[in-house]
């Protein structure tokens, strides 16, 4: 099986309750990991969830494009709500939000382009 | 994979790839139909041609022009009595429907010639209106009339007119999405970067995507827009006109409503100019706020969307609670034709209790399965393109309360007592913003708890009339099982907005913002 096809490794209990959370919020409330080709999935997904995780450890995001602009805003609304929704994720060192957000992007990749069945992701032309 | 075979449909075997239901663990990797494929024969669908996509979906939202069809009358049925896309002018646009009318006699001589009479005699009747968007259907596509070379002759013969000339021919695709598809791409190749803004009179500008303007929800946002002082260059298409949509190029962020109709546009001018899309949810209380917000901290405005938020949900959250308590875990079949699945599918449950038992689409991708299946709750039965006696076994078997759907499928659902809201073009609408969220509450309250409903599902032939009971008023029928707190709860409300809640809009004024970068000539504002 190709490599890149496959599930992330499994995670442990704790850290994977934790990730669903995040995913459900996102599955259930965004419309930014939709895009309807596999390139540009991954352009979103990198851009809004690098984004996230910068402003969840307190970093500086790069807002310089009309691009980064927008992958901003939407990761600053969904930064919010995930404090919000997670009390947890505030008390986190930022290490550990890191981990968990780079789990949660490979997870994202992996349902919505790597491991999805939707056939037009491939579609050379929009 | 937890495909759902219908019993109805065992002889189609094809149709068992396009029905899933989302079980406990599921995601996207395991669950979703097949879907944006080609109707297989057999299956009575329900689908709309690529022409009624291209004309009557998104062409002819546009306010001043004259839409003429080059094809036989038939074509263009949806009009005045089935569309609701409604606009400020006086609703130019659905009031007149224009077509060739062609016969045998042109499909063997051609019908170029009538076609060019017709654009004459159209702009004749109509001397104010200089734009017109001309349609190709399967009639004139087929014995290869050159719409393009006629357009080119009169324009050059009348250069105060200009025509665009969209080719998506009824058989164009696998459905009406086909035709979104086409008029999306031949807007942005033909006319879009052909004129410049008259005027930019904001430091934020956008063009507002993928909204038509049904019953006035484009009307709505507008409102919240210019109570932010955002600068809307162009609606596409929804009560937009035909020589804002021309400058499209020129706004700095565009905002995605109806991904399924309008994405392709948002990612050609990504493309070709650079401009991002941010795609948004108009309805529900928080999607809205939140999309608002995007939008403004887009702009370095958010207090100005926070205000907003503030205001209106302070206004009618009381009386959205008043219907969510009396909704409370009603059963509902989703089935409108695309973006609505996705839009609706979450926030109907979260913010008026309701439980989304099922989700479908006429002529949604994948993508739009993607989307609805992820926001509907587990044990949803998601049926991509089903046809008339898959819905009716659907209903007989999920026992909905109530569907959204169109009206055809939905005067189907009336047969067998289920009643239904018109998703498409809605009942009491408009149904954007957060008045209109409510309006949509009440609507779906006064389907269900309908007393001339809970009449019908009497049959006279054969139940048992009950002689010894009164009528049951709405009220009866809704607050039987609420508990008293709930039912004298004195800070809820039902609706208490006008009938008509478009006209105060209309007329309103709106706060100037001072403007950050002087005043430029528009082409070189951006
Ligand atoms: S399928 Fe062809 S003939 Fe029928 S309405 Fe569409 S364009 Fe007209």
């Amino acid at each position: 099986m190709d490599e890149t096809k496959s599930n992330p490794e499994p995670l442990d209990e704790v850290t994977a309750g934790r990730l669903a959370q995040l995913e459900d919020y996102i599955m259930k409330n965004c419309l930014w990991q939709f895009h309807s080709r596999s390139w540009d999935r991954r352009v979103q997904n990198e851009g809004i969830l690098s984004k996230t995780t910068q402003i969840l450890c307190g970093e500086p995001v790069d807002t310089g494009t009309p691009l980064d602009r927008c992958h901003w805003a939407d990761a600053v609304v969904m930064a919010e709500e995930f404090q919000r929704r997670c009390p947890w994720l505030t008390e986190m060192p930022k290490d550990e939000v890191k981990a968990l957000m780079d789990a949660l992007h490979k997870h994202l990749d992996y349902i919505l382009i790597d491991g999805s069945l939707n056939l037009e992701l491939t579609d050379q032309h929009y | 994979m937890p495909y759902h075979e219908f019993e109805c449909s065992k002889c189609i075997p094809e149709r068992k790839k396009h029905a899933v239901v989302k079980g406990h663990g599921e995601d996207l990797t395991s669950a979703l139909p097949l879907g944006y494929l080609n109707t297989i024969p057999g299956t009575i669908s329900e689908r709309g041609c690529a022409y009624c996509g291209a004309k009557h979906v998104i062409g002819t939202p546009m306010k001043d022009v004259i839409h003429l069809s080059h094809g036989p009358l038939g074509c263009t049925y949806d009009t005045w009595q089935t569309k609701r896309y409604i606009s400020d002018n006086d609703n130019f646009q659905i009031k007149y429907t224009f077509a060739t009318d062609m016969k045998e006699k042109n499909v063997v001589f051609g019908a170029e010639k009538l076609l060019k009479q017709n654009i004459l005699e159209a702009f004749k009747a109509f001397p104010k209106i200089k734009r017109m968007t001309i349609y190709q259907t399967c009639a004139s596509a087929l014995i290869g009339d050159d719409l393009n070379a006629i357009a080119a002759e009169v324009m050059e013969e009348m250069p105060e007119v200009d025509i665009f000339v969209c080719n998506s021919p009824g058989f164009g695709g696998p459905s009406q999405s086909g035709g979104h598809h086409k008029i999306n791409i031949a807007w942005v190749n033909q006319k879009v970067g052909t004129l410049e803004p008259k005027e930019i009179t904001s430091d934020y500008v956008i063009n507002y995507v993928g909204e038509y303007n049904i019953q006035g929800d484009q009307e709505v946002m507008m409102d919240f827009f210019k109570r932010m002082g955002v600068q809307v260059l162009s609606t596409f298409t929804g009560n937009g006109t035909y020589d804002d949509l021309r400058c499209m190029h020129r706004a700095q962020l565009n905002v995605l409503e109806c991904a399924r109709s309008a994405e392709y546009i948002c990612n050609e001018l990504r493309v070709r100019y650079g401009i991002p899309r941010l795609d948004i949810d108009g309805f529900g209380f928080e999607p809205l706020g939140n999309s608002l917000r995007k939008i403004g901290l887009f702009f370095g405005i958010e207090d100005r969307a926070q205000a907003i938020i503030d205001e209106e949900t302070a206004r009618w959250k009381p009386e959205l609670d008043w219907y969510k308590a009396r909704l409370m875990h009603k059963k509902v079949c989703l089935w409108p034709g695309g973006s609505k699945l996705w839009h609706w599918a979450h926030v109907i449950h979260a913010e008026m209790g309701v439980d989304v038992v099922s989700v479908y689409t006429k002529f949604g991708h994948q993508g739009d399965m993607e989307k609805g299946i992820s926001r509907c709750e587990e044990g949803a039965l998601a049926i991509d393109d089903p046809n008339e006696l898959e819905g009716l076994e659907a209903m007989e078997t999920l026992e909905p309360d109530i569907i959204f759907t169109g009206k055809r499928p939905g005067e189907v659902a009336k047969k067998i007592r289920v009643p239904y809201l018109n998703a498409h073009a809605y009942h009491n609408g408009p149904w954007k913003g957060w008045e209109g969220w409510v309006r949509f509450a009440r609507d779906i309250y006064n389907a269900i708890f309908s007393p001339i409903h809970e009449l019908a599902k009497l049959d006279i032939s054969k139940d048992e009339i009950p002689g010894d009971c009164g009528f049951k008023t709405q009220r009866m029928l809704s607050d039987a099982n609420l508990p008293d707190e709930v039912r004298n709860d004195p800070t809820l409300r039902q609706y208490t907005g006008k009938f008509d809640c478009l006209k105060d809009l209309r007329g309103k004024t709106y706060p100037v913002f001072e403007r950050k970068t002087a005043a430029a000539p528009a082409a070189a504002a951006v």
